[in-house]
């Protein structure tokens, strides 16, 4: 009886959301605002637009020919976005919230490296150094949370601090460390084993050799953490069982 | 060869049906601790109550993007991965051909220390180069730019081919007047704008209304549409051109997998000039 009348209920308010998510298969949303007389061209909604996808989204987006391609042991969060040329190697991972834009030019991340939460990662189309303006990063490299690289080439066993910005053309040298909230300038070239930081980032000090040896092993530590995150999630989602489970109350053949 | 089809098709829905109930057994094991997989309940444009977004049909907006409450977005704008538009206490209007990119964050202030506030305006074919600004109860005016990075606090003016450097923090109610670099933390003039310099902040932001619509295409291709290209490119990605070219032979790759011409920029542009400090 419960039951009945929670579907029922359910009806009622499914009967827009089928219009809503479902616009491809069901009939188009008839969602309509008044045009509100604030910029000078008021924007015409489409009534087309979904607002909100069952689905989600995607993870690795791919653009024409290029697909992100992730190494089979990399840890890839369920929230980070991969679209264009993307090549994600070995013992890597992407965190939460992390965007890898490779739709100009190519992103490469590492052999056990990491791009930490909320990272965007981006490669313009010509860099000022007239090198070529992928973004390549390297093995054992730290890329700490909300940082933002651009066309920039970091060599291998370095740390980027968090909420770094490095801007096109910069080159950061092995075994060096940045601290966090840096802005290197275009171009800019940060010199092997030395200390960054600063908006611009300057010339800090020299890393000691213990300093430098415990580089790679943040990202080794980073890499067995994302192994832990990599065992929670099943090779393929199971969320086909709930989509099929909501068409079927939708009335919707599945 | 029909009932052998027919043998195999049922043996295979068999072999799929115990594995779902493997995987049932499998998550009553793992008892509390399993993992429950949900529907993405993530809503790109969402209202606050009466507040509901207005749209152009002409805008990317990435799913994982969020616009929420009074936003109002002019056509040919793009909002990329990540961002937040949150318009729940007063309301931002993004002007046409802007393009806020990703993890930026666009969001107003219903109570200011001085007590005046403003509702955030972003005027047309502006770029913030964004890559996570967060502006804050600003107007920002037409063809600006905001460096990446870049935190402007209340009641800011950026006036028309005014630039925002990388990681500048820009105090409250600062001016920031028209073809001028302001950059650092707090905000400070830093050098004039070349006209070659303002010409390419245009420039960047038409490159980037015809890369937003292929992005736009990507995200809303059907389940259908995304396994139909995905068969194609495994086909496709063992012929190169250039070899083939050597051997003489043209192949043609299917119209799916071509990227339209306009999005990269021509060739022939010699050094882009570094606009971003």
């Amino acid at each position: 009886m419960a039951t009945s009348i929670a579907r029922f209920s359910r009806r009622g308010v499914a009967s827009s959301l089928i219009r809503r998510c479902f616009a491809a298969e069901a009939a188009l949303a008839t969602h309509t605002d008044p045009p509100k007389p604030k910029l000078t061209v008021s924007p015409s909604p489409s009534p087309d637009r979904v607002k909100w996808d069952y689905r989600g989204q995607r993870q690795i987006i791919p653009l024409g020919q290029w697909l992100p391609k992730v190494a089979v042991d990399a840890y890839v969060a369920p929230n980070a976005v991969l679209a264009g040329q993307v090549t994600v190697w070995d013992g890597s991972s992407v965190w939460n919230g992390a965007v890898l834009r490779g739709d100009l030019n190519k992103i490469t991340l590492g052999f056990c490296s990491n791009v930490q939460e909320r990272c965007v990662v981006h490669a313009a189309w010509s860099s000022p150094t007239g090198l070529p303006a992928e973004t390549l990063i390297d093995r054992y490299v730290t890329v700490g949370a909300y940082s933002l690289l651009r066309s920039c080439t970091i060599e291998p066993e370095c740390i980027i601090g968090q909420h770094s910005i490095l801007m096109e053309g910069s080159l950061v040298e092995t075994r060096s460390i940045l601290e966090a909230g840096s802005v290197v300038p275009p171009g800019r070239r940060i010199p092997s084993g030395e200390l960054w930081g600063g908006n611009p980032a300057r010339f800090i000090r020299t890393l000691t050799n213990e300093e430098t040896l415990e580089i790679p092993k943040l990202a080794v530590a980073i890499n067995h953490l994302s192994g832990d995150y990599f065992s929670e999630f099943l090779p393929y989602s199971t969320v086909y069982l709930e989509v099929e489970k909501f068409k079927r109350s939708l009335g919707i053949t599945v | 060869m029909g009932t052998l089809g027919r043998v195999i098709y049922t043996v295979g829905n068999w072999i799929r049906g115990s594995g779902q109930a493997l995987d049932r057994v499998g998550s009553i094991l793992q008892g509390s601790h399993r993992l429950e997989e949900h529907l993405s309940r993530h809503r790109t444009l969402m209202s606050v109550f009466d507040k509901s977004p207005l749209v152009d049909k002409d805008v990317f907006v990435a799913p994982s993007a969020s616009v929420i409450g009074d936003v109002q977005i002019g056509k040919g704008s793009s909002i990329w991965y990540g961002c937040v538009l949150r318009g729940d206490v007063n309301n931002i209007s993004v002007g046409s051909g802007t393009n806020i990119q990703d993890n930026s964050l666009v969001h107003v202030a219903k109570t200011n220390l001085s007590g005046k506030v403003l509702p955030t305006t972003i005027g047309d074919n502006v770029t913030v180069a964004g890559h996570s600004a967060v502006i804050h109860g600003c107007t920002v005016e037409d063809e600006a730019f905001v460096g990446m990075g870049a935190t402007l606090l209340d009641g800011v003016v950026v006036e028309k081919h005014a630039m925002v450097a990388a990681g500048s923090l820009v105090r409250e109610n600062t001016r920031i007047p028209s073809g001028e670099v302001w950059g650092g933390n707090p905000a400070k003039f830093m050098r004039k704008l070349t006209d070659e310099e303002i010409a390419y902040i245009s420039k960047s932001a038409e490159n980037y209304i015809n890369l937003a619509h292929i992005h736009a295409a990507e995200n809303s291709k059907s389940f259908e549409e995304i396994e139909v290209e995905r068969a194609l490119r495994k086909k496709y990605a063992r012929k190169d051109e250039d070899y083939d070219s050597m051997l003489g032979i043209v192949r043609e790759t299917p119209a799916e997998l071509i990227l339209p011409d306009n999005v990269l920029p021509e060739k022939t542009t010699t050094r882009v000039p570094t606009t971003h400090y």
